[in-house]
């Protein structure tokens, strides 16, 4: 399920993504590692793109005049993920640094070196993730309820049909996903699956 | 008293109503009270914020909006900010696109009309989420019974490139500031649907904003701030020979950097809005008002906050009277408003009515702000 930091350049409408500045930059992430999706150009398309292409992270000139656009798509995607807005200008990394733990989505690097980039990128990837692995997590937490529902279910219709305790019920059960090399919420299923064909 | 720091960098964007901090510092009105203003174009207004915050600047021309939503981290973490004035009043607008005109769209009600009859996507612009532009777009399409949240999309796009985008079919029409509505007329792009002056009279507009700690530190430099911009801004509002003479040193390059013919017109009031009315508007952009348009009025900051909860940006009620307090800095106004003998109003609450009926009176605002039928 994991996959990479997905980053979306923006450069001015019309300037071309091939610019020097933005070559130096694009070749500076993808050295680093970094996968860039796009470079799209500040102009009225900016905030469908950018919806589309759903990027983790999109890196941004501080003087463009597309920061107030981007402020628009982070204030209404305020309540999912959100992507984290990087721009290049001046600020010390330790600052960078300790926005980012701070959970603050946006901060400010020195023009376009890469090598000023790395720490931030660096501190963007932990907190992606973070919020990957908390995603897993939910995600398992989930998972595990679900089964746990199924299990319970399957042990009700043999405690019912059978006259089982529920302690022999899960016995049973066991000993059936042992037999078969099934795990238990996978044999629970399949006694759900038969008690619904037989209604 | 000790002036704590004599240059002081303002930021602005290129509007016609930056232009109190441009003559301040032109005119030499910084000098007379010990400061030296000097403004710094910027290129959007998340930068402005980030640099006021960041000590880049130490104030800036500021949508009204965007400070409250800084002070109650809408978007970003949050930030103690301060408004040491209001600069202007009114002069901001609502462009639709000539080809909606032409379809019959000539006010807000055939608008609705129109969107009723012929359903698709409808696209609008403002400048910045939380700031004014966005508050003025929502009031008015909702006054008409369009759910801004629900039947148009709204998006943000540089005022720049406003005209150009509805010239072009990319947008449907825009809120922004002056020049940018005149400019759009004169491109043949789109039309003057409705000014902001019409949605609420003498509405409050940008503001010199600063942080918290900014003002704290720097008391006088603050003060002399402000007293520095009375002066300009009364300079400007006495006589249309001044309003004239503003145009021309704004429109330069270094400033707004548009022809001067664009800004004048609408600063003395004439108005075209493109589909053949012509008119002297009574509640054009002002500067001083005898210091009525600068007071900041605990009942301007509020309203922002009713608005930023009518459309959900804020999930409950602040305490509305407290934020305020904190942020309008009227004390330190009224030591610079002696300074310059500039008039105070009897109260820090004012009453408003605004284009629906609805009074605005700074009194019960968790009442107000959950009294629209259109919200969030």
């Amino acid at each position: 399920m994991s996959r990479n930091l997905r980053i979306v350049l923006i450069h001015p409408p019309h300037e071309s993504d091939e610019s020097e500045r933005a070559h130096a930059l694009q070749a500076g992430l993808a050295e680093a590692g970094y996968e860039v999706v796009a470079s799209l150009p500040a102009d009225i398309h900016l905030p469908e793109q950018i919806s589309l292409l759903q990027p983790d992270m999109i890196i941004v000139d501080a003087e463009s005049d597309a920061r107030d656009v981007l402020e628009h798509i982070v204030i209404a995607t305020r309540d999912e993920r959100r992507p984290i807005v990087m721009f290049t200008e001046d600020e010390t990394p330790s600052s960078m640094e300790a926005a980012m733990a701070a959970g603050v989505c946006s901060y400010v690097v020195a023009g376009l070196q890469p090598e000023r980039i790395k720490p931030v990128l660096k501190v963007a990837m932990m907190r992606f993730q973070r919020e990957q692995k908390l995603l897993h997590e939910l995600e398992d937490t989930r998972h595990k309820l679900a089964e746990r529902k199924v299990i319970d279910r399957a042990k009700g219709i043999l405690m019912n049909k059978h006259a089982m305790s529920e302690d022999q019920a899960y016995q049973k059960l066991r000993s059936m996903a042992m037999n078969k090399n099934l795990k238990l919420a996978d044999i629970a299923q399949r006694i759900l699956d038969v008690e619904d064909l037989l209604g | 008293m000790q002036i704590e720091k004599e240059r002081v960098r303002i930021g602005f964007n290129p509007l016609t109503d930056c232009a109190s901090v441009v003559m301040a510092s032109v005119l030499g009105f910084d000098r007379r009270h010990g400061i030296r203003i000097e403004p710094s174009k910027e290129t959007s207004w998340a930068g402005v914020r980030d640099k006021l915050l960041s000590g880049e600047l130490d104030a800036a021309h500021a949508l009204y909006g965007l400070v409250y939503g800084t002070q109650l981290g809408i978007g970003a973490s949050r930030r103690d900010m301060a408004i040491l004035m209001n600069l202007n009043r009114n002069g901001q607008a609502i462009t639709l696109s000539k080809r909606l005109c032409e379809q019959g769209a000539q006010d807000g009600a055939s608008l609705a009309r129109l969107m009723r009859a012929q359903e698709r996507r409808y696209t609008f612009a403002q400048t910045f989420p939380t700031g004014t532009h966005a508050m003025w777009l929502n009031y008015w399409l909702a006054a008409h019974g369009v759910h801004p949240l629900k039947d148009v999309r709204t998006i943000t796009v540089p005022p720049a490139q406003m005209s150009a985008n509805l010239a072009a079919g990319h947008m449907d029409g825009f809120c922004a500031g002056e020049p940018w509505n005149h400019r759009a007329v004169m491109d043949g792009a789109g039309v003057t649907i409705a000014t902001s002056q019409e949605i609420w009279p003498d509405h409050p507009e940008k503001v010199l904003a600063a942080s918290a700690d900014f003002v704290r530190a720097h008391p006088n430099t603050s003060r002399a701030l402000i007293a520095a911009l009375l002066d300009a801004s009364r300079w400007i509002d006495a006589s249309p020979e001044n309003r004239m003479a503003m145009a021309e040193i704004i429109s330069a390059v270094p400033y707004v950097n548009t022809g001067k013919e664009v800004i004048w017109q609408r600063i003395l009031g004439h108005y075209d809005n493109g589909m053949g009315k012509r008119w002297q508007d009574g509640h054009s952009m002002a500067f001083h008002q005898n210091g009525e348009a600068n007071y900041p009025y605990l009942s301007d900051g509020m309203w922002f906050m009713t608005q930023h909860r009518r459309w959900g940006l804020l999930k409950g009620d602040p305490d509305y009277q407290a934020v305020a307090a904190r942020v309008q800095q009227t004390a330190l106004y009224a030591e610079a408003a002696e300074l310059t003998a500039t008039p105070l109003p009897g109260s820090p609450l004012r009453r408003s009515v605004l284009m629906d009926g609805s009074v605005w009176d700074g009194h019960d605002p968790v009442r107000y702000a959950a009294s629209f039928a259109i919200r969030q």
